[in-house]
């Protein structure tokens, strides 16, 4: 693929970028059209001296790297790293996609990387979580070797360090958002901030933050367990003949009770009386074994949901010492917000 | 009479016993009481002295915890039997009173006292005794049970003297309880018989005098 074309790819790259903010600079975009018919000395120029000239700090960043891009097409890679590093001061968070970008202006971008010292990508992650019980995760880049200090600021926490570390490439830390005391940090709007500093070189960047206080949920308390249901504490138990043979037991042994301890004297006993009520019941106990038994107390399933009871009321009582616990707790959650500015 | 005396001394605090408890607590407590028809036969020296007759009664019985008690108060008319010797008939009013505590399974003890007076006084024997004795309860269905008593009657006091050995006086009953209107109310019907192996001594050495009464009774009773 031709120089050319690559360099064409880069630039439309920046396309997208130019929507959102535009360029009002005429020579800016003069040294621009040159850059797209391929006029790199008109497209130097121009830029050169569009750099001279009042511009956003939007315009100056697309304007240097049209340089760093110009300066790549016509092989002066030094010159281009140069640009590239302006480029990066400015807006510190520019990314080249590699797949778009000629592999000169990429390489050069990536060399002035890592001769300049930045702070990149710095992200605070959005979480909710239990005072005490979880942590903020916040990464970031560092392009060199340094000491690098992360902090938050604001509120009433005035300015808390909460790392403190020589690093380069990638950073992770974890921030448990507590007081030095322990105490969640109250609710407001803060900056985490990211100060790294090599020799006399630093570089500083920032993230706003929102963070909210809320309650913590509590648990319903439980009426069921699941899987497990209360048990029937009575059942029927089959039909027989048992209330009848009761019946004529019991009838009997009055009957003959009575004529065994009856006074032989007295004549033989009477028996009518006995007799009567005796049939009753033998009438009672026949009508009751063609009756459906009475329901009769099922031991193992009143055990069962005795058994069942007790699990349900302490794990309530764990719910409600655990509701309890919660009610003391503070939700944290921690929001990023759109930030204002790049870092310096 | 002494007996007389303790079973109106007993029947009147089993009274105020049982009307004293407060609503609260009679809530708590199952109660039941009514009116029956009794029917009975009663004997007393020898067959000779056969009466039959009927009359009414009350029952009331009140079941708390493991304890339960029944008071039962009835009145016979006895007419003689045809072709018996005696000619004159009598009224036999008793007071049978039994305190029942469960043991277990289907038995429960009871402890009580009977007093049946007779009038006319010298037609038939006024009695009373303290009573001992168990009983077999058992549920032939849903609201129906069935039971059966027995035992003692120690200390018997004769309106026309006597004694009683040991082991002379003895009862034997059969109940049968139907709950209906969901228990409400209940159809009662009681079986009880007595002997009392009582001996007299004019003098001329012991002689027996034997005391016997078949009764029954059919009634409802109200269950609160």
């Amino acid at each position: 693929m031709p120089r050319s074309t690559w360099l064409l790819l880069a630039v439309s790259l920046i396309c997208p970028a130019l929507g959102a903010q535009t360029v009002q600079n005429a020579t800016l975009r003069r040294a621009q059209q040159a850059f797209d018919n391929l006029d790199y000395r008109q497209a130097l120029t121009l830029g050169q001296a569009s750099l001279r000239e009042r511009l956003t700090g939007f315009e100056r960043a697309r304007a240097y790297e049209l340089v760093g891009f110009t300066y790549s097409g016509m092989d002066s890679i030094l010159k281009a790293v140069d640009a590239f590093k302006q480029v990066v001061l400015i807006e510190p968070e520019r990314e080249l996609d590699p797949n778009r970008t000629s592999p000169k202006a990429l390489s050069a971008f990536q060399v002035a990387l890592t001769q300049i010292l930045v702070i990149r990508q710095l992200r605070v992650d959005s979480v909710e979580f239990i005072g005490g019980q979880g942590a903020v995760g916040i990464r970031y880049t560092v392009t060199q070797p340094s000491r690098v200090v992360t902090r938050v600021t604001g509120g009433t926490l005035g300015s808390v360090r909460i790392d403190s570390t020589v690093a380069n490439g990638q950073v992770n830390i974890r921030w448990p958002a507590r007081m030095p005391n322990g105490d969640p940090v109250p609710a407001g709007n803060y900056n985490v901030v990211v100060d790294a500093t090599i020799g006399q070189n630093s570089f500083s960047a920032s993230q706003p933050i929102r963070i909210t206080q809320g309650a913590v949920d509590t648990l319903a308390h439980l009426t069921s367990l699941p899987g497990y249901t209360y048990l029937p504490e009575t059942e029927i138990p089959p039909k027989s003949w048992r209330p009848l043979g009761l019946a004529f037991v019991y009838t009997g042994v009055a009957l003959a009770g009575t004529s065994a301890l009856s006074n032989g004297k007295l004549g033989s006993a009477s028996m009518k009386e006995g007799g009567a009520i005796g049939g009753g019941i033998v009438l009672a106990g026949f009508i009751m074994t063609l009756k459906k038994p009475a329901p009769q107390a099922a031991r193992g399933n009143i055990l069962y949901n005795s058994l069942l009871r007790e699990q349900i009321s302490r794990r309530n009582v764990e719910i409600a010492q655990e509701n309890t616990r919660r009610r003391q707790q503070v939700a944290l959650a921690v929001v990023p917000l759109p930030r204002t500015g790049g870092g310096r | 009479m002494n007996g007389r005396r303790l079973g109106g001394l007993a029947v009147g605090a089993w009274g105020v016993l049982l009307t004293a408890q407060p609503l609260n607590r009679l809530a708590a407590q199952h109660v039941s009481i009514g009116p029956q028809i009794a029917f009975g036969d009663y004997r007393e020296v020898s067959s000779d002295l056969h009466y039959t007759g009927g009359g009414i009664g009350a029952q009331a019985t009140v079941e708390w915890k493991k304890f339960s008690a029944d008071v039962v108060l009835t009145k016979v008319k006895y007419k003689p039997v045809t072709g018996a010797a005696a000619t004159t008939e009598f009224d036999a009013s008793e007071v049978d009173v039994r305190l029942r505590y469960y043991i277990a399974g289907p038995v429960s003890g009871e402890v009580g006292f009977i007093n049946r007076k007779a009038d006319p006084e010298f037609e038939a024997q006024s009695v009373g005794a303290v009573t001992a004795g168990a009983r077999m309860a058992y549920l032939l269905g849903p609201g129906v049970r069935m039971a059966l008593h027995g035992g003692m009657m120690f200390g018997a006091k004769y309106s026309g003297g006597g004694t009683t050995a040991g082991f002379g006086a003895l009862q034997l009953g059969l109940g049968l309880t139907v709950d209906a209107l969901k228990g409400r109310m209940r159809l009662t019907g009681d079986y009880g018989f007595q002997r009392f192996s009582r001996e007299t001594d004019d003098g001329s050495g012991a002689l027996p005098a034997p005391i016997q009464q078949s009764l029954g009774r059919i009634g409802l009773a109200i269950a609160f």
